[in-house]
Protein backbone atom coordinates (compact mmCIF):
# COMPACT_ATOMS: atom_id res chain seq x y z
CA UNK A 1 0.00 0.00 0.00
CA UNK A 2 2.84 2.31 0.86
CA UNK A 3 4.30 2.02 -2.62
CA UNK A 4 1.15 3.34 -4.25
CA UNK A 5 1.38 6.87 -2.82
CA UNK A 6 1.28 9.36 -5.69
CA UNK A 7 3.98 11.99 -5.03
CA UNK A 8 1.86 14.69 -6.70
CA UNK A 9 -1.08 14.21 -4.34
CA UNK A 10 0.81 14.47 -1.05
CA UNK A 11 3.10 16.89 0.74
CA UNK A 12 5.93 16.22 3.17
CA UNK A 13 6.72 18.43 6.12
CA UNK A 14 10.25 19.86 5.57
CA UNK A 15 10.91 19.88 9.32
CA UNK A 16 9.62 16.46 10.45
CA UNK A 17 9.03 14.47 7.22
CA UNK A 18 5.37 13.77 8.02
CA UNK A 19 3.36 12.59 5.02
CA UNK A 20 0.23 14.66 4.50
CA UNK A 21 -2.52 14.89 1.96
CA UNK A 22 -2.24 17.98 -0.25
CA UNK A 23 -4.96 20.43 0.73
CA UNK A 24 -5.79 23.76 -0.83
CA UNK A 25 -5.85 26.90 1.27
CA UNK A 26 -7.56 30.22 0.67
CA UNK A 27 -5.35 33.30 0.26
CA UNK A 28 -3.85 34.49 3.55
CA UNK A 29 -4.65 31.21 5.31
CA UNK A 30 -1.75 29.00 6.36
CA UNK A 31 -1.37 25.23 6.29
CA UNK A 32 0.41 24.04 9.44
CA UNK A 33 2.03 20.66 10.08
CA UNK A 34 -0.07 18.91 12.76
CA UNK A 35 2.95 17.11 14.23
CA UNK A 36 5.62 19.83 14.53
CA UNK A 37 3.68 23.08 13.88
CA UNK A 38 5.85 24.17 10.96
CA UNK A 39 4.12 26.47 8.50
CA UNK A 40 3.89 24.48 5.27
CA UNK A 41 2.43 27.07 2.94
CA UNK A 42 0.42 30.24 2.93
CA UNK A 43 -1.05 31.35 -0.41
CA UNK A 44 -1.02 35.06 -1.16
CA UNK A 45 -3.52 37.11 -3.05
CA UNK A 46 -2.35 38.59 -6.38
CA UNK A 47 1.16 37.58 -5.39
CA UNK A 48 2.90 38.06 -8.72
CA UNK A 49 1.81 41.65 -9.39
CA UNK A 50 2.38 42.80 -5.83
CA UNK A 51 5.84 41.25 -5.68
CA UNK A 52 6.79 42.78 -9.03
CA UNK A 53 5.61 46.27 -8.00
CA UNK A 54 7.45 46.18 -4.67
CA UNK A 55 10.63 44.81 -6.26
CA UNK A 56 10.73 47.65 -8.82
CA UNK A 57 10.16 50.19 -6.01
CA UNK A 58 13.01 48.66 -4.05
CA UNK A 59 15.39 48.80 -7.00
CA UNK A 60 14.58 52.48 -7.65
CA UNK A 61 15.33 53.35 -4.01
CA UNK A 62 18.41 51.15 -3.82
CA UNK A 63 21.11 53.53 -5.06
CA UNK A 64 19.99 56.65 -3.12
CA UNK A 65 19.45 54.61 0.07
CA UNK A 66 22.99 53.27 0.00
CA UNK A 67 24.95 56.18 -1.45
CA UNK A 68 23.28 59.28 0.02
CA UNK A 69 24.18 60.31 3.58
CA UNK A 70 21.87 58.77 6.21
CA UNK A 71 22.53 61.06 9.13
CA UNK A 72 24.60 64.11 9.98
CA UNK A 73 26.04 64.46 13.47
CA UNK A 74 26.98 67.89 14.70
CA UNK A 75 29.11 68.54 17.78
CA UNK A 76 31.26 71.51 18.83
CA UNK A 77 30.61 73.10 15.45
CA UNK A 78 31.96 70.13 13.47
CA UNK A 79 29.62 68.21 11.19
CA UNK A 80 30.08 64.62 10.14
CA UNK A 81 27.77 62.63 7.90
CA UNK A 82 27.90 59.11 6.55
CA UNK A 83 26.20 56.70 4.16
CA UNK A 84 25.90 52.91 4.24
CA UNK A 85 28.68 52.50 1.68
CA UNK A 86 30.98 54.69 3.80
CA UNK A 87 30.19 52.63 6.91
CA UNK A 88 31.92 49.53 5.55
CA UNK A 89 34.61 51.45 3.65
CA UNK A 90 35.57 52.91 7.05
CA UNK A 91 35.97 49.43 8.52
CA UNK A 92 38.01 48.35 5.50
CA UNK A 93 40.40 51.30 5.84
CA UNK A 94 40.96 50.48 9.51
CA UNK A 95 42.01 46.94 8.52
CA UNK A 96 38.88 45.02 9.65
CA UNK A 97 38.58 43.28 6.30
CA UNK A 98 36.40 40.35 7.37
CA UNK A 99 33.92 42.58 9.22
CA UNK A 100 33.90 45.08 6.33
CA UNK A 101 33.20 42.37 3.76
CA UNK A 102 30.42 40.83 5.87
CA UNK A 103 28.77 44.23 6.46
CA UNK A 104 29.06 44.98 2.73
CA UNK A 105 27.53 41.61 1.77
CA UNK A 106 24.66 41.66 4.26
CA UNK A 107 23.67 45.32 3.91
CA UNK A 108 24.33 45.99 0.22
CA UNK A 109 25.43 43.19 -2.12
CA UNK A 110 22.99 40.44 -1.08
CA UNK A 111 19.92 42.73 -0.83
CA UNK A 112 20.77 44.02 -4.34
CA UNK A 113 21.26 40.52 -5.80
CA UNK A 114 18.01 39.42 -4.13
CA UNK A 115 16.01 42.28 -5.62
CA UNK A 116 17.61 41.73 -9.05
CA UNK A 117 16.83 38.00 -9.04
CA UNK A 118 13.29 38.55 -7.81
CA UNK A 119 12.70 41.15 -10.56
CA UNK A 120 13.86 38.64 -13.19
CA UNK A 121 11.73 35.84 -11.75
CA UNK A 122 8.55 37.90 -11.40
CA UNK A 123 8.97 39.53 -14.84
CA UNK A 124 9.48 36.14 -16.52
CA UNK A 125 6.46 34.63 -14.78
CA UNK A 126 4.38 37.72 -15.52
CA UNK A 127 5.28 37.60 -19.23
CA UNK A 128 4.86 33.80 -19.24
CA UNK A 129 8.41 33.17 -20.36
CA UNK A 130 10.39 30.29 -18.94
CA UNK A 131 14.12 30.53 -19.72
CA UNK A 132 16.51 27.77 -18.61
CA UNK A 133 17.94 29.82 -15.73
CA UNK A 134 14.59 30.68 -14.15
CA UNK A 135 14.49 27.90 -11.49
CA UNK A 136 18.14 28.59 -10.68
CA UNK A 137 17.43 32.30 -10.21
CA UNK A 138 14.53 31.61 -7.85
CA UNK A 139 16.48 29.01 -5.89
CA UNK A 140 19.38 31.42 -5.45
CA UNK A 141 16.95 34.09 -4.26
CA UNK A 142 15.46 31.75 -1.66
CA UNK A 143 18.87 30.59 -0.44
CA UNK A 144 20.13 34.16 -0.02
CA UNK A 145 17.01 35.18 1.87
CA UNK A 146 18.35 35.19 5.42
CA UNK A 147 21.71 36.71 4.45
CA UNK A 148 20.19 40.04 3.45
CA UNK A 149 19.93 42.00 6.70
CA UNK A 150 18.39 45.38 5.89
CA UNK A 151 15.97 45.27 8.84
CA UNK A 152 18.80 44.52 11.25
CA UNK A 153 20.70 47.48 9.78
CA UNK A 154 17.62 49.67 10.31
CA UNK A 155 17.57 48.81 14.03
CA UNK A 156 21.33 49.50 14.02
CA UNK A 157 20.62 53.01 12.70
CA UNK A 158 18.05 53.56 15.46
CA UNK A 159 20.43 52.34 18.18
CA UNK A 160 23.10 54.69 16.78
CA UNK A 161 20.67 57.62 16.94
CA UNK A 162 19.74 56.88 20.56
CA UNK A 163 23.39 56.38 21.51
CA UNK A 164 24.42 59.76 20.09
CA UNK A 165 21.26 61.67 21.00
CA UNK A 166 22.64 63.64 23.91
CA UNK A 167 26.19 63.97 22.58
CA UNK A 168 25.52 65.49 19.19
CA UNK A 169 22.85 67.23 17.19
CA UNK A 170 21.44 64.78 14.63
CA UNK A 171 20.04 65.68 11.21
CA UNK A 172 18.14 63.10 9.18
CA UNK A 173 19.30 63.19 5.57
CA UNK A 174 17.63 62.02 2.37
CA UNK A 175 19.41 58.64 2.46
CA UNK A 176 17.62 57.86 5.76
CA UNK A 177 14.17 58.22 4.18
CA UNK A 178 15.22 56.30 1.06
CA UNK A 179 16.55 53.52 3.29
CA UNK A 180 13.20 53.26 5.12
CA UNK A 181 11.47 53.03 1.72
CA UNK A 182 13.92 50.38 0.55
CA UNK A 183 13.36 48.37 3.73
CA UNK A 184 9.57 48.52 3.42
CA UNK A 185 9.62 47.44 -0.24
CA UNK A 186 12.12 44.62 0.38
CA UNK A 187 10.17 43.24 3.35
CA UNK A 188 6.93 43.73 1.41
CA UNK A 189 8.20 41.89 -1.64
CA UNK A 190 9.20 38.84 0.36
CA UNK A 191 5.90 38.91 2.26
CA UNK A 192 3.89 39.17 -0.97
CA UNK A 193 5.89 36.43 -2.69
CA UNK A 194 4.07 33.10 -2.81
CA UNK A 195 6.86 30.55 -3.11
CA UNK A 196 4.62 27.56 -3.85
CA UNK A 197 2.61 29.42 -6.47
CA UNK A 198 5.81 30.55 -8.22
CA UNK A 199 7.18 27.00 -8.31
CA UNK A 200 3.89 25.65 -9.60
CA UNK A 201 3.91 28.22 -12.39
CA UNK A 202 7.43 27.20 -13.35
CA UNK A 203 6.33 23.58 -13.48
CA UNK A 204 3.03 23.96 -15.31
CA UNK A 205 4.20 26.88 -17.50
CA UNK A 206 0.89 28.60 -18.20
CA UNK A 207 0.76 30.18 -21.66
CA UNK A 208 0.32 33.87 -22.40
CA UNK A 209 -3.29 34.89 -22.95
CA UNK A 210 -4.42 35.88 -26.46
CA UNK A 211 -1.21 34.74 -28.13
CA UNK A 212 -1.74 31.95 -30.68
CA UNK A 213 2.00 31.69 -31.41
CA UNK A 214 2.88 31.00 -27.80
CA UNK A 215 2.77 27.24 -28.03
CA UNK A 216 5.32 27.30 -30.85
CA UNK A 217 7.54 29.78 -29.02
CA UNK A 218 7.53 27.64 -25.93
CA UNK A 219 8.31 24.50 -27.90
CA UNK A 220 11.21 26.29 -29.61
CA UNK A 221 12.63 27.68 -26.41
CA UNK A 222 12.98 24.33 -24.73
CA UNK A 223 13.77 22.14 -27.72
CA UNK B 1 9.30 -0.08 9.13
CA UNK B 2 6.81 2.65 9.89
CA UNK B 3 5.87 4.59 12.92
CA UNK B 4 3.55 2.10 14.53
CA UNK B 5 3.31 3.84 17.90
CA UNK B 6 1.65 6.97 16.58
CA UNK B 7 0.14 5.54 13.40
CA UNK B 8 1.61 8.42 11.43
CA UNK B 9 3.30 7.82 8.11
CA UNK B 10 6.42 9.73 7.12
CA UNK B 11 8.04 10.33 3.76
CA UNK B 12 10.74 7.88 4.80
CA UNK B 13 8.16 5.13 5.33
CA UNK B 14 6.51 5.78 1.96
CA UNK B 15 9.78 5.98 0.03
CA UNK B 16 9.24 9.65 -0.74
CA UNK B 17 11.66 12.54 -0.39
CA UNK B 18 11.12 16.30 -0.35
CA UNK B 19 13.19 18.71 -2.44
CA UNK B 20 14.08 21.27 0.23
CA UNK B 21 14.59 24.00 -2.37
CA UNK B 22 11.20 23.93 -4.11
CA UNK B 23 9.15 21.62 -1.85
CA UNK B 24 8.40 19.09 -4.58
CA UNK B 25 7.70 15.55 -3.38
CA UNK B 26 9.73 12.92 -5.26
CA UNK B 27 9.89 9.16 -5.32
CA UNK B 28 13.19 8.35 -3.62
CA UNK B 29 15.64 6.08 -5.43
CA UNK B 30 19.12 5.57 -4.10
CA UNK B 31 21.33 7.21 -6.77
CA UNK B 32 24.11 5.10 -8.28
CA UNK B 33 27.66 5.59 -7.05
CA UNK B 34 28.94 9.01 -8.15
CA UNK B 35 25.49 10.15 -9.30
CA UNK B 36 23.19 12.71 -7.76
CA UNK B 37 19.43 12.85 -7.59
CA UNK B 38 18.32 16.13 -9.17
CA UNK B 39 14.92 17.72 -8.66
CA UNK B 40 13.06 17.75 -12.00
CA UNK B 41 11.34 21.02 -11.14
CA UNK B 42 14.13 23.23 -9.80
CA UNK B 43 17.34 21.36 -10.67
CA UNK B 44 18.62 21.27 -7.08
CA UNK B 45 20.43 18.27 -5.64
CA UNK B 46 18.01 16.22 -3.59
CA UNK B 47 19.31 14.24 -0.62
CA UNK B 48 17.33 11.91 1.55
CA UNK B 49 18.64 13.95 4.50
CA UNK B 50 21.05 16.90 4.37
CA UNK B 51 24.51 15.33 3.81
CA UNK B 52 26.76 14.95 6.88
CA UNK B 53 24.34 17.20 8.70
CA UNK B 54 25.33 16.27 12.25
CA UNK B 55 29.10 16.37 11.66
CA UNK B 56 28.91 19.72 9.88
CA UNK B 57 26.65 21.23 12.52
CA UNK B 58 29.00 20.07 15.31
CA UNK B 59 32.03 21.51 13.49
CA UNK B 60 30.35 24.88 12.92
CA UNK B 61 28.94 25.17 16.43
CA UNK B 62 32.30 24.28 18.02
CA UNK B 63 33.94 26.98 15.86
CA UNK B 64 31.35 29.46 17.12
CA UNK B 65 32.04 28.48 20.75
CA UNK B 66 35.79 29.02 20.25
CA UNK B 67 35.21 32.46 18.71
CA UNK B 68 32.69 33.40 21.40
CA UNK B 69 35.39 33.94 24.05
CA UNK B 70 37.57 36.53 22.25
CA UNK B 71 34.38 38.15 20.94
CA UNK B 72 33.27 38.91 24.50
CA UNK B 73 36.60 39.45 26.23
CA UNK B 74 38.39 41.67 23.71
CA UNK B 75 37.31 45.28 23.16
CA UNK B 76 34.63 45.80 20.53
CA UNK B 77 34.93 49.57 20.22
CA UNK B 78 37.59 52.23 20.64
CA UNK B 79 36.49 55.75 21.60
CA UNK B 80 39.08 58.52 21.41
CA UNK B 81 38.15 61.45 23.59
CA UNK B 82 40.48 64.47 23.72
CA UNK B 83 43.33 62.34 22.44
CA UNK B 84 43.06 59.51 24.96
CA UNK B 85 41.80 56.15 23.68
CA UNK B 86 39.20 54.21 25.67
CA UNK B 87 38.38 50.61 24.78
CA UNK B 88 35.08 48.97 25.61
CA UNK B 89 33.82 45.41 25.29
CA UNK B 90 30.26 44.45 24.30
CA UNK B 91 29.29 44.18 27.99
CA UNK B 92 30.71 47.67 28.73
CA UNK B 93 28.49 49.09 25.98
CA UNK B 94 25.41 47.48 27.51
CA UNK B 95 26.28 48.66 31.03
CA UNK B 96 26.71 52.18 29.61
CA UNK B 97 23.12 52.17 28.27
CA UNK B 98 21.69 50.89 31.56
CA UNK B 99 23.63 53.49 33.60
CA UNK B 100 22.42 56.29 31.36
CA UNK B 101 18.84 55.13 31.83
CA UNK B 102 18.27 53.80 28.31
CA UNK B 103 16.84 50.53 29.55
CA UNK B 104 15.06 49.65 26.34
CA UNK B 105 18.10 50.06 24.04
CA UNK B 106 20.24 48.38 26.68
CA UNK B 107 17.92 45.38 26.69
CA UNK B 108 17.82 45.24 22.88
CA UNK B 109 21.62 45.09 22.66
CA UNK B 110 21.86 42.69 25.61
CA UNK B 111 19.42 40.38 23.84
CA UNK B 112 20.96 40.66 20.38
CA UNK B 113 24.63 40.48 21.36
CA UNK B 114 24.81 38.31 24.49
CA UNK B 115 21.62 36.31 24.98
CA UNK B 116 20.93 35.37 21.34
CA UNK B 117 24.39 33.91 20.60
CA UNK B 118 24.39 31.95 23.89
CA UNK B 119 20.86 30.72 23.28
CA UNK B 120 21.74 29.67 19.72
CA UNK B 121 24.87 27.77 20.75
CA UNK B 122 23.23 26.02 23.71
CA UNK B 123 20.09 25.29 21.68
CA UNK B 124 21.97 23.67 18.81
CA UNK B 125 24.15 21.61 21.16
CA UNK B 126 21.04 20.47 23.03
CA UNK B 127 19.42 19.34 19.79
CA UNK B 128 22.58 17.53 18.66
CA UNK B 129 22.78 15.72 22.03
CA UNK B 130 19.10 14.91 21.76
CA UNK B 131 19.77 13.02 18.52
CA UNK B 132 22.88 11.36 19.88
CA UNK B 133 21.16 10.07 23.00
CA UNK B 134 17.80 9.54 21.22
CA UNK B 135 15.80 11.70 23.61
CA UNK B 136 12.24 11.27 22.42
CA UNK B 137 10.54 14.03 24.39
CA UNK B 138 9.76 17.64 23.55
CA UNK B 139 10.24 17.02 19.81
CA UNK B 140 7.72 19.63 18.82
CA UNK B 141 9.32 22.20 21.13
CA UNK B 142 12.78 21.38 19.85
CA UNK B 143 11.61 21.82 16.24
CA UNK B 144 10.10 25.21 17.15
CA UNK B 145 13.30 26.16 18.95
CA UNK B 146 15.31 25.34 15.85
CA UNK B 147 12.97 27.48 13.72
CA UNK B 148 13.42 30.28 16.26
CA UNK B 149 17.21 29.89 16.21
CA UNK B 150 17.18 30.19 12.41
CA UNK B 151 14.97 33.26 12.64
CA UNK B 152 16.92 35.20 15.28
CA UNK B 153 20.40 34.32 14.01
CA UNK B 154 20.79 37.36 11.83
CA UNK B 155 19.76 39.84 14.55
CA UNK B 156 23.10 39.43 16.29
CA UNK B 157 24.71 41.45 13.50
CA UNK B 158 23.10 44.49 15.15
CA UNK B 159 26.12 45.47 17.22
CA UNK B 160 28.44 45.14 14.22
CA UNK B 161 26.25 47.49 12.17
CA UNK B 162 26.12 49.99 15.03
CA UNK B 163 29.93 50.04 15.28
CA UNK B 164 30.25 50.41 11.49
CA UNK B 165 27.87 53.39 11.55
CA UNK B 166 29.39 55.05 14.63
CA UNK B 167 32.82 54.72 13.02
CA UNK B 168 31.78 56.84 10.07
CA UNK B 169 29.34 59.20 11.82
CA UNK B 170 31.37 60.07 14.90
CA UNK B 171 34.59 61.53 13.68
CA UNK B 172 35.03 64.97 15.20
CA UNK B 173 38.80 65.14 14.89
CA UNK B 174 40.69 65.56 18.16
CA UNK B 175 37.52 66.08 20.18
CA UNK B 176 36.10 62.60 19.83
CA UNK B 177 36.06 59.72 17.37
CA UNK B 178 34.85 56.12 17.42
CA UNK B 179 36.19 53.08 15.61
CA UNK B 180 35.88 49.31 15.70
CA UNK B 181 38.29 47.14 17.72
CA UNK B 182 39.45 43.53 17.49
CA UNK B 183 36.41 41.78 18.97
CA UNK B 184 34.33 42.92 15.95
CA UNK B 185 36.01 40.27 13.78
CA UNK B 186 35.44 37.45 16.28
CA UNK B 187 31.89 38.55 16.97
CA UNK B 188 31.02 38.60 13.25
CA UNK B 189 32.53 35.09 13.08
CA UNK B 190 30.24 33.88 15.89
CA UNK B 191 27.17 35.19 14.05
CA UNK B 192 28.17 33.67 10.70
CA UNK B 193 29.13 30.26 12.11
CA UNK B 194 25.98 29.90 14.24
CA UNK B 195 23.86 30.83 11.22
CA UNK B 196 25.68 28.23 9.10
CA UNK B 197 25.27 25.64 11.87
CA UNK B 198 21.49 26.17 11.92
CA UNK B 199 21.29 26.00 8.11
CA UNK B 200 23.27 22.75 7.91
CA UNK B 201 21.16 21.01 10.52
CA UNK B 202 18.35 18.79 9.25
CA UNK B 203 15.51 18.81 11.76
CA UNK B 204 14.07 15.61 10.24
CA UNK B 205 16.94 13.76 11.94
CA UNK B 206 15.43 14.73 15.27
CA UNK B 207 12.19 12.96 14.33
CA UNK B 208 14.00 10.01 12.71
CA UNK B 209 15.92 9.42 15.95
CA UNK B 210 12.70 9.23 17.93
CA UNK B 211 11.08 6.60 15.69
Amino acid sequence: MEDTVDPDKVILCPACDLLLEKVSAAPDQSVICPRCATKLYAPRNNSLNRTLALTITGLILFAPANLLPLLTMEAIGIEDSGSIVESFLGLYEKGYYFVAVMVMLTSLVIPLIKLGLLLNVTLCLRLRRYPEWLPWAFRTYLNLDEWGMLEVYMIGILVTIIKMYHMAHIHYDLGFYCFIGLLISTLGSSAAMDEHHFWEMMETRPLPENDPGAELKRAGMHG
Amino acid sequence: MGNSESGLLTGKDAGLVLCLECNKVLQYEEPEEGCLLLCPRCGAEVHFRKPDSIARTWALVVTAVVLYFPANMLPMMRVDFMGSPDYSTIMDGIIYFFKEGYYFVGSVILTASILVPVFKIIGIILILCSIHFRWKRWLRHKTSMLKFIEFIGRWSMLDVFVIALLGVLVNFGFFTSIQAADAATYFTGVVIFTMLAAINFDSRLLWDAAD
